[in-house]
């Protein structure tokens, strides 16, 4: 097998003591940047781009692989224990996982997190070592109408992830979608409500929308808990102490909810645009439709967090994949990847393989090595993980805003993005004051944009929508959508009816 | 209970008022002349998705609080502390408004004193626990300035002190 020669030899190469030291830094770095919230695993790969420069090729690129893996797997812990997501892909990893801490089991959550990252990437990255030029094959047939489908399934996904409450969470949604509304339109330019201000232009910044429900809402939150003398409840940490955290037993029972979650990560981590954040979400969906005990999930079980840590380390190797072959980024983080590829005088593409075929090799052999020393440098962090959380809550958390603003000002030296994170967290406050779900309005408003524009995008390529029917993967995605969507309402109904009668 | 009582008639009335003002304003927008779908196409649809849902849910509200009565006002008082809220609020909005023109510096210093004054528990209030407080303040926004501006090349607004 000519792949596992090259890569085995190429594993030799990153095994020498100082590439390992590097990437050890690089994971940590990664591993800050994705844990503070406001400060993104696509912010930590720029900073650390300027700094490969003078290293050479293959250094630069195990450096920069490093630090994204490192910088998509720390959300997870400010997620679990601060319940904000560190970085979009840990979204999902909130739902779950706080609850979970709350409960006592910090530390078993974040093992089981950290756990199933390191299972997600691994699957992906032996798909990508493999089946890499394959792959990227079929995602180059999808043309937008294909792309517009799985955009609609996610929206779609809103009417499962609030089943029980669908008219709320529906409407909760669809205000998400409003705001995706805003700035210049997708195709022409057209400016839509922006009442006349300039900055709101570009639309709303993903990140800043995030801080703001996530970051914001929580501190307002916790600043309207009135003081009854008694200390607060504080994340407990279970006394256990074993390195990987998770009996085999544990591990057993998730494993085919991992091995969908990693298909669902690597699936959407091929298609350039959707990203890491929104396969981490549906495949909590996803999760949630499967298993057999759905009105669980958000309570703080761990299939949650599995779902969605599985699912967003396999887009990692899913967005390298055409990456690496055509050169299309699918993200932020990889656009910048391949900035660092073009600075090192490597073009990506189906060439990169014939070409450059060592360093290719070579990044897979660091995104292996890079997991595996995630996965250990997270196991050792989590009792001083929590530790921080001996912080008083009123000292933590205005520290936290502080960063967030930073992180909300640095993505674009913009100060209108720090202001709009207010709006957001307004906007937060007053859903969990009325009870209103803010997951689905960020699906929605993580979606929205693309929804739109592959839609228009589709429209002018084939004229007509009824052309998208002559696309057999679109139909698939689109017929099931709408079948999950009639079910929902029909569910709905007659379960609201079951509600009345009591 | 006012968020139970009346949450969902809150919640409806605004999607109603909202889906109203934006379809007004996407009716506004220009069509596309090249493709059957323009830009007022999305929003157009959004709001009116919005607008009939928001019905929905207000004609739900109104039935069943009909057939309830009032039974579910019996609750325990909420327990909120609106006025460290609210405080809590403007401090984060009087920060954001100065960030710029005060400079990251002394606008963080300022906000994160007095945000650690309102939130923490009268018993941690005193003299001596502030001068803490302070020093948090002060060591904490000039670690941060300083990783940003010399460890990571972000440069943070400098405002009124230029350095």
């Amino acid at each position: 097998m000519d792949a596992l020669t090259q890569f085995l030899g190429a594993f030799v190469n990153v095994c020498q003591p100082v590439s390992l030291l590097f990437m050890v830094a690089g994971v940590i770095i990664g591993i800050i940047f994705g844990s503070i919230p406001g400060l993104s695993a696509a912010m930590a790969v720029a900073l650390i781009l300027p700094l490969t420069f003078s290293m050479k090729a293959v250094m630069g690129m195990n450096m920069l692989v490093a630090v994204y893996i490192g910088g998509i797997s720390g959300g997870l812990i400010s997620a679990i224990l601060l319940n904000m997501p560190g970085t979009a892909s840990s979204i999902a990893t909130c739902f779950d996982g706080h609850p979970m801490a709350m409960k006592g089991q910090a530390g078993k959550a974040l093992h089981y997190g950290i756990v199933f990252s390191f299972i997600g990437s691994v699957f992906s990255f032996i798909v990508l070592t493999f089946f890499a030029p394959k792959m990227a094959a079929i995602a180059l047939k999808f043309t937008p109408a294909e792309n517009f489908g799985i955009c609609f399934f996610a929206l779609v996904m809103v009417a499962v992830l609030s089943s029980g409450d669908l008219l709320r969470g529906l409407l909760s949604g669809l205000f998400g979608l409003m705001f995706t509304q805003v700035g210049m339109a997708p195709i022409d330019g057209t400016i839509r409500f922006t009442f006349g201000n300039t900055n709101m232009m570009a639309g709303f910044d993903t990140l800043s929308t995030l801080i703001g429900i996530f970051a914001i809402s929580e501190i307002l939150i916790t600043a309207e808990e009135r003081y009854t003398g008694k200390t607060a409840q504080l994340i407990q940490m279970e006394e256990k102490t074993s390195i990987i955290g998770l009996t085999w037993d544990e591990f057993k029972v998730q494993i085919p909810n991992a091995i969908r979650s990693a298909l669902i990560g690597l699936g959407i981590g091929i298609l350039p645009g959707i990203g890491g954040s929104t396969s981490g979400m549906l495949s909590y969906v996803m999760a949630k439709k499967a298993s057999k005990h759905p009105e669980k999930f958000g309570t703080g079980i761990p299939d949650g967090i599995v779902a969605t840590e599985t699912a967003n380390n396999a887009t990692i190797g899913g967005a390298l994949i055409p990456l690496l072959v055509l050169g299309i980024p699918g993200d932020g983080v990889t656009a910048m990847m391949l900035g660092g590829f073009l600075i090192h005088g490597l073009s990506a593409g189906p060439l990169l393989f014939v070409k450059n075929a060592d360093v290719v090799y070579g990044i897979f052999a660091a995104c292996v090595v890079c997991i595996t020393i995630m996965l250990l440098v997270e196991s050792l962090g989590i009792r001083f993980f929590v530790k921080l959380l001996k912080i008083p809550k009123y000292i933590l958390m205005p520290c936290i805003l502080v960063l967030c603003c930073v992180g909300a000002y640095a993505a674009n030296s913009r100060i209108f993005d720090v202001q709009s994170t207010i709006l957001f967290g307004i906007i937060g406050y007053l859903y969990h004051k009325l009870g209103l779900k803010t997951t689905p309005f960020i699906l929605c408003f993580l979606v929205g944009g693309m929804v739109e524009t592959y839609l228009r995008r589709g429209i002018m390529q084939y004229k007509s929508f009824a052309a998208f029917f002559n696309r057999p993967i679109f139909d698939v995605f689109f017929f099931i959508a709408v079948a999950i969507l009639i079910w929902s309402i029909y569910k709905e109904s007659t379960g609201g009816r079951k509600v009345d009668e009591d | 209970m006012f968020w139970k009582k009346y949450g969902d008639y809150v919640t409806s009335c605004f999607f109603i008022l909202i889906s109203i003002g934006m379809y007004m304003m996407a009716v506004a927008l220009p069509k596309s002349k090249i493709m059957s779908i323009g830009p007022d196409f999305m929003p157009k649809l959004v709001s009116t998705v919005t607008g009939a849902l928001a019905v929905l849910l207000l004609v739900k509200t109104i039935y069943k609080s009909r057939k309830n009565g009032s039974a579910t006002a019996e609750e325990s008082p909420e327990d909120c502390d609106y006025k460290k809220m609210l405080s809590s609020l403007i401090l984060i909005l009087i920060y954001v408004f100065i960030f710029q023109p005060a400079g990251f510096i002394l606008a963080t210093m300022l906000y994160l004193i007095c945000q650690f004054i309102v939130l923490a528990p009268p018993p941690e209030r005193t003299k001596k626990k502030i001068i803490g407080l302070v020093i948090i303040d002060v060591v904490f926004t000039l670690v941060v300035f300083y990783l940003f501006r010399y460890g990571f090349e972000i440069v943070l607004p400098a405002g009124l002190l230029s350095i």
